[in-house]
Formats: structure tokens, C-alpha cells, sequence
């Protein structure tokens, strides 16, 4: 059973789901747990919280699933649970800062130095992931939950597009404006180990 | 293709998503316009660290014992009911 699962699409299993197996819900907590933790951790930065989320976004899908009429979208359905869920803790903590305009915001189009060839040990060291991680966690609410899904996560534009009821050109925008800001943010941080652009030339 | 434009495109160009024909303009202009190459530098590397910032882990083996057994009791629970 366990091998035949492994080659099962994801709408498959959901039909066996929706028909009272088990095994099929093994199968998807198996498949999507840690995806669902992932998501709810990296959005709230809360672990407990992040624990919490997922049992109740599983539960969801027991109590709910009969209601997700195409098994093909059951992933972006998942992301969308768990995204709601944790917007609602983030509001029920006051963490959450409302969607910001994010069309009247315009990004720099060009960092102030160049730190692209810095040295590893600098580019990945705990401070740089510190100050990057506190840089996603200040971006505004709109960008913040696309960055994470599309760079943390690895979710595709259309699966974020559909998760979150935006249009793709959307996701797209918002992921693009809050790159730029982490851009600047981390040329910020590196300008301490380079020089201005041009100081060379 | 100016520079506006040239990093309105990194998005793209990166995913290899431009047509073929932008794709050159956009290699034509970075080949000339170094402050663009270093923006598209960054705002790759800037995608590569953020992919790293904070890597996905697994759910801790009790909570995930626990999150089953929930799971179950609820799951067969609606079966019967």
C-alpha cells in the first residue's frame, strides 16, 4: 500500500480521503505536514504556534474536505488554510499589520554596492541571516507572505496566486517590490564589508 | 532599454520567463550598464539567501505521534457519525 501511495497524485489520495480511508489521511499528513508547519512557522515565527496551526489546518481538512469540489487544487487549498489560519493568529497576537498599498510603493533599481562577491563565510554568516530574516519580517504584510511562500517555501506563482485569491501578475508584483526592499536592506548590512559602487573604477 | 526597465525585468529574466527577444535586450543592456549587472547580482544573491535564511525543518517526532492520533480519533469519529 505504502509504494502504491508513493505514486499516487495528490487528487488521488484526496478521493480516498473524501471516501473515509485512513490510510489516505495518513498519507496526506505524511505528504504535507511538515510543508504545513514549514509555512506556519516561517509566517508567524512562532513554533508553538506554528504546532498549533497545523493540527488545526488538519482538521480542517477532515471536517471540510467534502467541500473542495476539485481534488486537483488540494495543495493550494491546504496553503490557503494554513495562510488564514495564521493571519488569524498573527491578528489575535496584534502582529498583524494590515495590507499595505503595495502598488504605491516603488523599489530602488539599483543597490547602492555591489556585495554579490563578498565571501561566503560573510554572505551566509548567522549575523547576515539574522538581519535578513528581521528584514522579511518587517516587510509589509502583502510582500512578506509572498517572499516566504515563493523564497522560503518554494511554492509556484500560480500555487501562491491561488492560495492567497490573487492574480498572478500580483504575486508577481509584490514578490518582485519585496526583493528589492531585502535588496536594500542587506546592501545596507554589507555596505560595512565593501565600497561604493564605482570606488574601483 | 533603459535602466528602469532592465531591473523591472530581473524577475523574469532570472525565472527564464522573457521572450527570446528581451532576453537580448535585457543581455545588451547589462553588458554595458554595470550599475544593472550589480543590481541583478544582488537582487539574485538576495533570493539564493533568502532560500537559506531560515531552512525548513520537520515537525518534532512527539508532536507529529500526537498530531496523528488527533487525527485519527477525529477522522473515525466522523466515519461513525
Amino acid at each position: 500500500m505504502g509504494k502504491k501511495r508513493e505514486i499516487q497524485s495528490d487528487a488521488l489520495v484526496v478521493r480516498d480521503l473524501k471516501k473515509g480511508d485512513a490510510k489516505a489521511m495518513e498519507e496526506i499528513v505524511r505528504r504535507y505536514s511538515n510543508k504545513v508547519y514549514n509555512l506556519a512557522y516561517h509566517l508567524t515565527r512562532d513554533s508553538a504556534a506554528a504546532e498549533e496551526i497545523m493540527q488545526d489546518v488538519f482538521l480542517t481538512v477532515i471536517a471540510k474536505i467534502a467541500t473542495l469540489t476539485n481534488e486537483a487544487y488540494f495543495s493550494t487549498w491546504l496553503y490557503r488554510v494554513t495562510t488564514n489560519a495564521a493571519y488569524g493568529f498573527l491578528r489575535k497576537e496584534k502582529k498583524f499589520s494590515e495590507q499595505t498599498p503595495v502598488e504605491d510603493l516603488d523599489g530602488e533599481h539599483h543597490a547602492s554596492v555591489d556585495w554579490s562577491e563578498l565571501p561566503d563565510d560573510v554572505l551566509l554568516s548567522e549575523e547576515s541571516r539574522e538581519v535578513l530574516k528581521r528584514s522579511i519580517d518587517s516587510l509589509p504584510e502583502a510582500m512578506r507572505t509572498v517572499v516566504i511562500m515563493k523564497d522560503m517555501e518554494g511554492l509556484k506563482n500560480e500555487e501562491i496566486a491561488e492560495a492567497l485569491g490573487i492574480s498572478v501578475p500580483a504575486v508577481k508584483s509584490r514578490l518582485h517590490r519585496g526583493r528589492l526592499m531585502l535588496r536594500d536592506q542587506l546592501s545596507d548590512y554589507f555596505s560595512k564589508y565593501t565600497k561604493p559602487s564605482g570606488e574601483d573604477a | 532599454m533603459n535602466c528602469k526597465i532592465c531591473s523591472a525585468l530581473f524577475q523574469e529574466f532570472l525565472e527564464k520567463s522573457l521572450c527570446e527577444e528581451l532576453i537580448s535586450e535585457v543581455d545588451r543592456h547589462l553588458k554595458k550598464c554595470g550599475q544593472c549587472r550589480s543590481s541583478m547580482h544582488t537582487y539574485s544573491l538576495t533570493i539564493v539567501l533568502s532560500s537559506r535564511a531560515d531552512p525548513p525543518c520537520c515537525v518534532p517526532a512527539e508532536k507529529m505521534d500526537e498530531l496523528k492520533k488527533i487525527l485519527m480519533e477525529r477522522f473515525c469519529t466522523k466515519k461513525t457519525a
